[in-house]
């Protein structure tokens, strides 16, 4: 029906059409620097909402996992205030978030289930309303904590963690269209060097490629941090691999060995470059994945973050527009540091600053000029007692300084432990 | 025996450089007159693979609803989505975003010249069991009874003839029937050239909504204030569909994806899938 009252409007329709035709808005290849490029509707202005995944606590509100909107318009009287608050009903280890093709849409999991969350962001951004819950992952495809949700063409597909088997490792991708219909899934390769692990990825459509990478199990991830760091045998369950897949094939080419647990991957925006970066969590390196001169591809080390012998734990990273420059926070020592990586065959660390006792996700705007961070890196793996702060925190960026802009507490908002971001804008409402 | 694969294997790779210099030929070819104007398109930057090496899955049923034709009268949307393999597109005339409705079009036009061409006319051998499947499967009976029926010799069409394209504007209050004729130009009446093009519209946002919202291809208001003042604007992603004769939505290209080459091989992938289907059903006891 809203595209029914879109038609109503009658003349303004179809003036409305030829201006934004010959204007192009927003008919986008890439999203704000780090999402699927055939998400639609950058927004290449100043954002609106933050949309924060938290996880419940239990105790701290209602106990469970959330979606809250936290105005972040400097103009606006609400700034820095959370406006809205979905609650799924239970608390499932609440982690990703990822927009579907179109934008109207937010799907959002757990780790500790197979569940999947679809929040409708289009018909009002600043609303957001849970619509569907998907709950056939598991028996589907054996998969169990949903991960990385990436837009395809009118399909989302989902890299998952572990499997509901055994609660390993070995997992895969699962494959639904936009209504939420399960199409197929795709093994992570256990042959050719695969260790079958399964993280996030990231889609290079002008090379056809798809490039994943690889953590851990629901036996690893659901278990307390010092408990697990103690478990040798335990600690040899993470991921050391990356895939390089045929895009449309959906088949691995290519299996690059890359010790210590590869997370986030980013590929670089600036046209005509034809790389990805990644950050191993457990060795604290960065990594490059781009082709040779004989146009193979290959990954390569390129850059030490922090003491990798403190294990600082690289958790999140954020590349600028250009490809330029890279955001990286290392969760242990609640340090947000910038390399630059005019080379990026050699990331230079320039800027660095603690900007909370633990710090997990990092975003940022298009422009580069807002940085957004939480604190939550896992229910059991976060810090205990007074370390364990739980925000999100707004800063400007000028290129020399992070500034703090504001703080929302979300312990003392009785919200949870505040994870994933994503930005959302009024601007974007579907209709009207 | 083995001979003959190989030769068949042989001729098939020749057949196969025709078919990608007949496409390269119309990739640069300059854009015709009427419909929409677009530069010409830059090769694919991989290598995609080949067909029938991978599968195109069904993301979903394509919608049914009803439209008009250039005759301004009304049919059934699944008139021209079924039967054949289908590219459909969603336009409006005015479009001028080179990443939008001119670049579909020109995909659309690319297709339709390298389909008429004799590389894609004749029909290769190695295609015979994957157009009688499809022929048999998806509406050439008709085909089939007049040169002999069953069992007896089959007189095949060509492969441009199992393929449908289908421009269909989400502009209704615009693009009537009679700017749709002026659009189309002579890709409506060119004596067979090449697969069918089918330029449709619909009376109402009523009838096309439900159109565009099954489709998933999204039109939504922008509310643009770079200059201070909100101004609405309607705007939209380029967004192409392939569906299959059964009716499935099997692939969905955006801009990003959209070229004829991988088109084309999608469509052979479809092609080949009607045959391996085929000859499944007659080892069946």
């Amino acid at each position: 029906m809203t595209l029914w009252r879109i038609w109503r409007d009658g003349l303004l329709l179809v003036a409305g059409m030829a201006v934004a035709c010959a204007v192009g808005i927003d008919v986008a290849r890439a999203d704000e620097t780090c999402n699927s490029p055939y998400i639609t509707k950058l927004i290449k202005g100043q954002e609106d909402y933050v949309y924060v995944w938290a996880l419940g606590v239990e105790g701290v509100g209602d106990g469970a996992d959330k979606l809250v909107t936290v105005d972040v318009h400097p103009k606006s009287k609400g700034y820095g205030k959370v406006i809205a608050s979905v609650a799924v009903g239970s608390r499932g280890e609440a982690h990703h978030m990822g927009f579907t093709d179109d934008r109207r849409f937010l799907w959002a999991g757990g780790l500790a289930e197979s569940k999947i969350y679809v929040f409708d962001i289009g018909t009002d951004p600043a609303k957001p309303k849970l619509v569907n819950t998907i709950t056939d992952m598991g028996d589907k495809t054996g998969y169990l904590g949903p991960h990385t949700y990436y837009a395809l063409p009118g399909r989302m597909l989902v890299q998952a963690l572990s499997n509901t088997k055994d609660k390993g490792g070995v997992t895969g991708m699962a494959l639904y269209n936009n209504k939420g219909e399960f199409i197929t899934s795709h093994a992570m390769p256990t042959d050719g060097g695969g260790d079958g692990y399964g993280y996030d990825l990231a889609v290079n459509p002008k090379k056809n490629v798809l490039l994943t990478s690889s953590f851990t199990g629901y036996t690893n991830y659901m278990r307390p941090l010092g408990d697990l760091v103690k478990d040798a045998e335990a600690m040899k369950r993470f991921g050391n691999t990356m895939v390089m897949w045929d895009l449309k094939a959906m088949k691995p080419k290519k299996v690059f060995a890359v010790p210590g647990a590869p997370l986030e991957i980013r590929w670089s925006l600036k046209p005509g470059d034809n790389w990805a970066i990644t950050a191993a969590a457990l060795t604290s390196k960065l990594w490059l994945i781009k082709p040779d001169a004989k146009g193979e591809w290959q990954a390569k080390e390129v850059a030490t973050i922090g003491d990798p012998a403190k294990i600082p734990l690289p958790v999140d990273i954020s590349i600028t527009r250009d490809g330029k420059g890279l955001w990286v926070n290392t969760f242990m020592d609640g340090t947000t540091r910038y390399f630059d990586l005019s080379n990026p065959q050699a990331p230079k660390q320039t800027y660095a600053k603690v900007t909370g006792k633990q710090v997990n996700m990092i975003s940022q705007s298009w422009d580069g000029k807002r940085v957004y961070i939480t604190s939550s890196l896992l229910a059991n793996w976060d810090k205990g007692g007074a370390d364990n702060e739980q925000f999100l925190r707004g800063f400007t960026w000028n290129g020399k300084e992070l500034k703090p802009t504001f703080e929302l507490d979300f312990t003392r908002e009785k919200l949870g432990r505040a994870h994933h971001m994503k930005l959302g804008s009024m601007a974007l409402r579907a209709g009207s | 025996m083995r001979f003959g694969r190989a030769a068949r294997r042989a001729g098939g790779a020749l057949r196969r450089v025709a078919a990608v210099a007949t496409l390269a030929a119309c990739l640069s070819a300059a854009a015709s007159a009427v419909g929409h104007e677009a530069a010409p398109l830059p090769p694919l930057d991989f290598d995609p693979p080949r067909p029938g090496t991978y599968t195109l899955h069904r993301i979903m049923r394509a919608p049914d609803g009803e439209v008009l034709g250039l005759d301004g009268h009304g049919q059934r949307l699944s008139d021209f989505t079924r039967g054949r393999i289908t590219l459909l597109g969603f336009i409006y005339t005015t479009c001028t975003d080179p990443d939008g409705c001119p670049l579909a079009y020109r995909v659309f036009e690319t297709l339709k010249q390298a389909l008429a061409a004799p590389a894609f006319r004749e029909r290769p051998q190695s295609n015979a069991a994957t157009a009688t499947a499809v022929e048999a499967r998806h509406g050439y009976a008709e085909a089939r009874r007049a040169s002999g029926g069953l069992g007896g010799p089959v007189a095949r069409p060509p492969m441009s003839s199992m393929i449908q394209l289908v421009t269909l504007s989400f502009d209704p209050l615009r693009d009537t029937p009679a700017v749709m004729r002026q659009y189309a130009g002579s890709r409506v009446n060119d004596g067979g050239r090449g697969p069918r093009w089918y330029f449709l519209t619909t009376r109402s946002a009523r009838e096309l909504v439900p159109l565009v919202e099954g489709f998933g291809q999204d039109v939504r208001h922008a509310i643009d204030r770079s200059n201070g003042k909100p101004r609405r604007e309607l705007s939209h992603v380029l967004k192409v569909f392939l569906i299959d004769p059964a009716g499935f939505v099997r692939e969905i290209y955006t801009s990003t994806f959209l070229h004829p080459q991988t088109v084309l091989n999608d469509i052979e992938t479809l092609l080949m899938e009607g045959q391996n289907a085929n000859e499944l059903r007659r080892l069946k006891p």
